[in-house]
């Protein structure tokens, strides 16, 4: 995934298989976070937002005629802007995502509840604290960014029909 | 619908069959938030919101109502509600990778489809009439088939949910229940050859699909 970032595929097919494969290691990874924290609910939550806002994104994109819903420059979103328009931000959030589910899987121990995880690990030095804060922001921003894509994209199919009556 | 200036989007939210979609979201949400302590209420509920499913189709047809964004409201409802089951039942089955795998051909027949149907510009997946495959064929031009497999394919997976206790082996469930009764085991089997059937499709589709894609960058440049 991370290779995306510097080597861009060539091939349809490959951009393809690209997004494929994030989509399913993001969600086997929330898949086995929800069996070693409880609720699960959280985390099926997460595997939902994801796999919504990437599907209803890339179908919109479709719609538009864009070629990557990466190239999105012209929101008016300010956050948008910020998180398309800079690639080292938006690679921030996505490692920062990654990183975190990672962290947390490591620190799990059975049925314990991620809050005490969370504080557990920032007690233990202003460091773990600073670098937890930091992937959580990253996190954060990744998650709101999925929503407000999700609610663009469905506005777009929905100006998709009403254009297509129009122009009956 | 008279010519507006400015296109207003809020009336497509409201249509009756997305609202049916909104209410079957819902309707997911509590059923997983309580799956674990109530089972029977989790499989009812999401029976319910299955129903739905078939009904929003009707309805968007009947009331002249159907939209792009209640036809990806649909199957984006569709692949989250089955990932979630399978989750769960990668939490009360061992092992979880079998479910995992599962989750991953859905995701990633589905998704690879949807891609390819673009480059293609069918309007619909399931319109695919022209395909070789004998199976296609079958599974794609008969939808009392397809319906089959895909109630059969959520059936099997609840019944599952329905019958496992803590860290039990999948097969050794199956086959108490199948020893049960001659009805049991005839009723496992039906819906182990829809499901088994789906899950065939899924990678069929996921190879064709692939090939569309590398066809289509072949096609190009071809053209240029």
């Amino acid at each position: 995934m991370f290779l995306t970032f510097y080597v861009h595929p060539v091939s349809t097919f490959g951009a393809v298989l690209d997004m494929v494969t994030d989509r399913i290691s993001t969600a086997c990874l929330l898949v086995i976070l929800s069996q070693v924290y409880r609720p699960s609910f959280v985390f099926l939550s997460l595997l939902a937002l994801d796999i919504g806002s990437h599907w209803f994104q890339m179908y919109s994109t479709f719609l538009v005629g864009k070629s990557n819903h990466k190239d999105v420059k012209d929101s008016t979103s300010w956050l948008f802007r910020l998180y398309y328009g800079n690639r080292m931000f938006m690679g921030y959030c996505c490692v920062a995502c990654e990183l975190l589910y990672i962290i947390l899987f490591l620190l799990a121990k059975e049925s314990e509840k991620m809050t005490d995880v969370l504080m557990d690990a920032a007690k233990q030095s202003i460091i773990y604290s600073a670098l937890l804060a930091f992937l959580l922001f990253g996190w954060a921003t990744k998650q709101l960014v999925n929503v407000i894509q999700m609610k663009t994209a469905a506005d777009l199919c929905v100006l998709y029909d009403l254009n297509k009556k129009h122009n009956k | 619908m008279t010519s507006k200036s400015r296109p207003k989007t809020i009336s497509v939210y409201l249509y009756i069959p997305n609202i049916i979609g909104y209410i079957r979201i819902l309707l997911n949400c509590y059923a997983f938030a309580i799956c674990f302590t109530s089972k029977e209420l989790f499989s009812v509920l999401y029976f319910i919101s299955f129903v739905c499913d078939a009904l929003d189709g009707w309805f968007a047809r009947k009331f002249n109502q159907v939209s792009t964004f209640g036809a990806v409201l649909d199957m984006v409802t569709d692949r989250i509600s089955t990932a979630c089951l399978l989750v769960i039942l990668s939490q009360v089955y061992r092992p979880s990778f079998v479910f995992l795998s599962l989750l991953a051909l859905d995701i990633g027949s589905h998704w690879f489809q949807m891609y390819s149907t673009f480059l293609v510009g069918k309007s619909n997946h399931k319109d695919v009439k022209d395909s070789t495959s004998w199976l296609f064929r079958l599974y794609y031009g008969n939808r009392m088939f397809m319906g089959y497999c895909c109630v059969a394919c959520e059936l099997l997976y609840i019944i599952l949910f329905l019958l496992a206790k803590e860290s039990e082996k999948m097969t050794d469930v199956l086959m108490d229940a199948a020893k049960q009764s001659i009805i049991y085991s005839a009723l496992l089997a039906f819906l182990l050859f829809g499901w088994a059937t789906k899950q065939l499709v899924n990678v069929i589709q996921m190879k064709t699909a692939a090939d569309l894609c590398v066809l289509y960058d072949l096609n190009k440049k071809h053209n240029k």
